[in-house]
């Protein structure tokens, strides 16, 4: 892994950790309120994420390189059954909790220290999935990237 | 603790600024943003296993940092769990907090991403399976909130 890439990921790491904080979804009542249908700003703010991150893949596909990793990859995946079992486990705990694994982050930040105990959780979680698949199927979770992924 | 920011920055500043996140991660480092593998690759660490992309630890890294930042310039401060950690006393919340991230952690790496991997990154670029899932963590999520409200006669 280049320096590049590293400083890249830092970079863009706090960028993301500043908005997803100053957005409020530390609160619990964001995506609580959210979720009961009770206020857009999730949706709202979901969906503008993807249009600007959609209309800029766009524009890298069109280039097709990578400044620092070759020829860019986009991860493109057929719907497979874990994926739906998986994201239905997920859902059951982001509707509880009222929040997902960089939530935390932002919840513990602001003072929200009982976010450490669902961040702790999630480790564990992350754990036993880990033992209940075999090893050699699906070591990491984006080990998939490689090789079926589509070349843009 | 400084006073600049908002309470919350609007949907059409926060979203486009993610939205730019994900574009710089696949435009510079040809790498789909997403947190929950980055915690897989800590545990990994934690384990003594190889750890596979250590650029995940970086881009948590930074996670962290920039939460401490939005944080320090005066995002408003989070008391407690709110209707969740008033209804239940604080012997039952730990439990209850503990196994709701236990089904985010098992859920995140059965589906192979959690609410930025599929949710934000992959939908962006129309992945199918990726579509799937966030369909299928946000109907889910939708629907126990819901019996949650209901069944607490709306306390939560």
């Amino acid at each position: 892994m280049s320096r590049g890439v590293r400083l890249t990921a830092l970079l863009v790491g706090v960028a993301f950790g500043f908005l997803l904080t100053a957005s409020g979804l530390g609160d619990y009542r964001t995506i609580h309120e959210g979720l009961l249908l009770q206020d857009p700003y999730i949706y709202l703010m979901m969906g503008a994420t993807v249009l600007t991150a959609a209309g800029g893949v766009r524009l890298l596909r069109r280039r097709g390189r990578t400044a620092l990793a070759g020829p860019l990859v986009l991860p493109r995946h057929p719907v497979r059954r874990s994926t739906v079992y998986g994201a239905a486990v997920f859902g059951v705990g982001f509707g509880v909790g009222a929040t997902c694994p960089g939530i935390t982050v932002a919840m513990v930040a602001t003072g929200g220290l009982w976010g450490a105990v669902v961040l702790a959780g999630i480790l564990a979680g992350l754990w036993l999935r880990g033992r209940a698949e075999p090893p050699a199927r699906r070591p990491t979770t984006s080990s998939r990237a490689g090789g079926r992924s589509r070349r843009a | 603790m400084l006073h600049l920011l908002p309470h919350q920055l609007p949907w059409w500043v926060a979203g486009p600024g993610i939205g730019l996140c994900v574009v710089a991660m696949y435009g510079l480092a040809n790498v789909k943003l997403g947190v929950s593998g980055g915690w897989l690759q800590l545990l990994f660490a934690l384990q003594r296993r190889p750890v596979t992309e250590p650029w995940r630890i970086w881009f948590n890294g930074g996670l962290v940092l920039g939460a401490l930042v939005a944080a320090a310039l005066g995002t408003a401060a989070v008391r407690g769990y709110g209707a969740l950690g008033a209804a239940l006393p604080a012997s039952w919340l730990v439990p209850a907090l503990a196994l709701t991230g236990v089904t985010i952690g098992y859920g995140a790496r059965w589906a192979g991403g959690c609410t930025s991997g599929h949710g934000i990154s992959g939908c962006s670029v129309g992945s199918p399976e990726s579509l799937a899932a966030t369909a299928t963590f946000f109907g889910v999520a939708v629907v126990v909130s819901l019996l949650v409200h209901l069944v607490t006669g709306g306390a939560v």
